[in-house]
């Protein structure tokens, strides 16, 4: 696998952020308020670093299986979600990004009647997606540091008449909501 | 002036009105609905039905249409008959008003949709099908209404299809109250078979009604009023939007089971056992969901909790055989519940979507109008001296109080009122109170009429429709006049206990300490184990106990068993009983002949 891919196991660290971050929810969701949770928060967050410089991995790991356990007999019966969390009140309400944006093509011509401006100038949009790819995914391997990029985020276009890599993607992201 | 023409006509009149948005579009392309024409259109029926029901308390007069005779079998005639009794004519213009401050919200809440109008014809005719089940004579009409709210119910719970929990959601509600139709049919069937009519008139008897069809009726409002049993279905109904939750899942379609008890009261009032099953049955119910809106976050959900508490509150009140008293309590519920939903949504919908109370807080200097109203349902909802829901729910728990019954039924009840007045003030507490715990950068207001205009005229209808129905209607009953002091005050000294205790809790949650998990916060929590309980078990016995009939009975015995390997193995345990006879020496074969000949012979004499 490439340096910084997502690989088939967790490391420790990640295991443990994880653990972090889930207890953090769940006391969220016991300690209604603010101050209360942050008084608990900062408990939590001081035992989790009072462990944080042991090198032992056998040590860690018995110390991450005990917290895991803690964790599963202490945790919320109904943990708080985000509404349009996956589990949330609002989470694939509409069915917007069910569909990609190849399955226009696929219309009836009396559908894409429907549409006429859109369909007119979908043919030129779509050649000038395949043929801005190869420089996109050039810039992008020139620009990526060796080790895996360090972040989501995608540069800009870098010359003169260049798109900005990944462009049709964005441009073509389904609605959240609809109109 | 022909008073009892001119009610039959309006209220003729009331369910035209709201035919016509379903039926002029089909007649001609220009006339489209919109969302307000169908507002306007209820507006009008429910300006429509006030007359009859001032006809009504002024004269005293209750009329029977019957407008057209199915002759499906000679001796079995099918009249389709309306009744305009005083239950009919009270709960057209209630439902009405109540439908149409809904739609007038609506008209907000769902703006951004992209189907609105066939939202609102689904409310439309669900609220048809309501008000025919409502003004129906015979239980056949009555069926058609039942089964048409049960269909729009689960038209309306999958609005947003997208999500799975809303189409499991509205599957359960169907299976639900399709294990409660079964009940009704039993009834029907049992009444054709013994009184040959369907007719509510013809539903007395002078001796005892058979247990059975009883019964069958107390099923049909089990399901249908989310009674314990045949509960789950209810909270899950939150999944739809929440003008569907504020008309169907608390004022309308839950209140139809028993809406139905109420119609065929005749029948139970003269059987005690079932009356004695009502009363166990919608005690249990009301505690059972009282307990589980204690723990619950969610504010649709606390809100639906209480609604079935209240039915289970309806169904004490029909095993003490007081209908026309669980009619009032219908009557006042209907405003105030309605109303808590409309305040509910224009919070959730002012918050982005928000629906977990540990996420709200301090709402009143930002929503001022909803959170008062909020307050005024609430208070309306713990029985509160003097607003509407005080007539009902404390009569209900005088008469209980007075009355030689189960103890074990009182007691339950009572628990219950103590546990409404502590879930609604943990509501108030965390919604309205305290500091902010909302996203910051919500840009709330309430400037558009069309939400404060329905909340403030439902908080209206909650202060004072107790007291006008109280004043014009006379009980058919006589109520308990005399009782002790302290009997007299039970429900305010429950309740008052209640709001301390929730107080006591609210401040004990701001100290620092953190809550333990005991076995009845999850109980409470996990709604009573009942869901996973049941949907398991009863799937998993239904398909194993098929699967055994089909693979062991089926195929093992009656396939195999019984045919050609129980013959096979026959013939071959003789055949291997015989082969020890083949010995092959002369003296076998020799004796095996005489034996057979001395058998012959011995068995001709």
């Amino acid at each position: 696998a490439a340096p910084g891919a997502m690989a088939a196991f967790l490391t420790h660290q990640q295991k443990v952020l994880r653990l972090y971050k889930k207890s953090l929810r769940h006391l969220e969701s016991w300690c209604i308020h603010r101050d209360k949770y942050r008084y608990f928060a900062c408990l939590l967050r001081d035992r989790f670093d009072k462990n944080k410089d042991v090198k032992d991995m056998v040590k860690a790991t018995e110390l991450l299986k005990a917290g895991e356990e803690e964790f599963w007999a202490s945790q919320h019966p109904q943990p708080y979600v985000f509404p349009d969390s996956p589990g949330g009140t609002s989470y694939e309400r509409y069915e917007m990004y069910k569909l990609p944006e190849w399955c226009l093509d696929f219309w009836h011509p009396s559908e894409k009647a429907m549409y006429p401006d859109y369909f007119a100038k979908r043919e030129q949009w779509k050649k000038l997606q395949r043929e801005s790819w190869e420089r996109e995914i050039k810039q992008l391997q020139e620009e990526t540091p060796a080790g895996g990029p360090r972040t989501e985020a995608l540069p800009p276009a870098r010359k003169e008449g260049h798109l900005p890599p990944m462009w049709w993607h964005h441009v073509t992201r389904p609605r959240e909501q609809p109109m | 002036m022909d008073l009892l023409l001119t009610l039959n006509t309006l209220m003729l009149l009331t369910l035209a009105t709201l035919l016509t948005p379903i039926i002029f579009p089909m007649l001609s392309d220009n006339l489209k609905n919109t969302p307000t024409t169908i507002t306007n259109t209820v507006k009008t029926a429910f300006l429509i039905s006030l007359l009859p029901m001032t006809i009504f308390i002024y004269s005293g007069s209750e009329s029977l249409i019957s407008l057209w005779e199915w002759k499906y079998i000679m001796n079995f005639k099918i009249p389709i008959s309306l009744k305009m009794d005083f239950y009919s004519l009270t709960f057209f213009p209630i439902a009405l008003f109540v439908s149409w401050s809904i739609l007038q919200f609506a008209t907000w809440y769902m703006a951004s949709d992209p189907h609105i109008t066939k939202f609102f014809t689904y409310l439309l005719l669900f609220l048809i099908a309501m008000l025919i089940l409502i003004a129906a004579n015979n239980l056949f009409i009555l069926f058609i209404g039942w089964e048409g709210v049960g269909i729009m119910s689960f038209l309306l719970i999958s609005w947003w299809h997208g999500r799975a929990e809303a189409n499991t959601a509205a599957l359960q509600a169907v299976l639900y109250n399709r294990v409660g139709d079964v009940g009704l049919i039993l009834c029907m069937a049992w009444l054709a078979s013994s009184m040959n009519t369907w007719e509510i008139q013809q539903l007395t008897s002078p001796h005892q009604t058979p247990t059975l069809p009883l019964l069958g009726l107390i099923l049909a409002a089990t399901g249908k009023s989310a009674q314990f049993g045949l509960h789950p279905w209810l909270p899950a109904a939150m999944e739809g939007p929440t003008p569907v939750s504020a008309l169907l899942h608390s004022s309308t379609m839950v209140v139809a089971g028993i809406f139905l008890l109420i119609r065929t009261h005749p029948l139970l009032s003269t059987n005690q056992t079932a009356l004695t099953l009502c009363l166990c049955l919608g005690a249990l119910s009301t505690l059972f969901a009282a307990t589980c809106a204690l723990t619950q976050n969610d504010i649709k959900k606390i809100i639906a909790f209480s609604t079935s508490s209240q039915l289970g509150l309806m169904m004490v009140t029909i095993g003490l055989n007081l209908p026309q008293l669980a009619f009032l309590h219908i009557s006042t519920h209907a405003f105030f519940k309605a109303m808590l939903f409309l305040c509910s949504g224009s919070i959730i919908h002012s918050l982005n979507g928000e629906q977990d109370i540990r996420k709200m807080g301090g709402l009143q200097k930002m929503l001022p109008t909803t959170t008062s109203c909020l307050t005024i349902g609430n208070l309306a909802l713990m029985g509160t001296p003097f607003l509407a829901g005080f007539y009902s729910k404390d009569q209900i728990i005088e008469s209980l109080s007075t009355s030689y019954l189960n103890t074990w039924a009182l007691v339950l009840t009572l628990l219950a009122t103590s546990f409404t007045a502590v879930y609604t003030i943990r509501m108030t507490v965390l919604v309205q109170a305290g500091f902010v715990r909302i996203p910051p950068l919500t840009p709330m207001n309430e400037n558009n009429p069309a939400v404060t205009s329905p909340i403030t005229r439902l908080a209206l209808g909650s202060i004072t429709a107790g007291f006008f129905i109280t004043s014009y209607i006379l009980p058919t009953k006589t109520p308990p006049m005399t009782m002790p002091m302290p009997i007299k005050l039970t429900a305010l000294i429950v309740t008052i206990l209640g709001i301390a205790i929730a107080l006591e809790l609210s401040k004990l949650t701001q100290t620092l300490i953190l809550t333990k998990q005991t076995h009845f916060s999850n109980f409470s929590a996990s709604l009573g184990y009942f869901n996973p309980l049941t949907h398991r078990l009863t799937s998993t016995s239904l398909l194993a106990g098929g699967q055994n009939i089909a693979s062991h009975l089926i195929d093992l015995s009656w396939y195999k068993l019984i045919g050609p390997e129980g013959l096979a193995s026959s013939q071959q345990t003789a055949s291997k009983l015989a082969t020890t006879l083949h010995s092959g020496s002369i003296k076998a074969y020799l004796s095996s002949f005489a034996l057979s000949i001395l058998i012959i012979l011995t068995s001709t004499y």
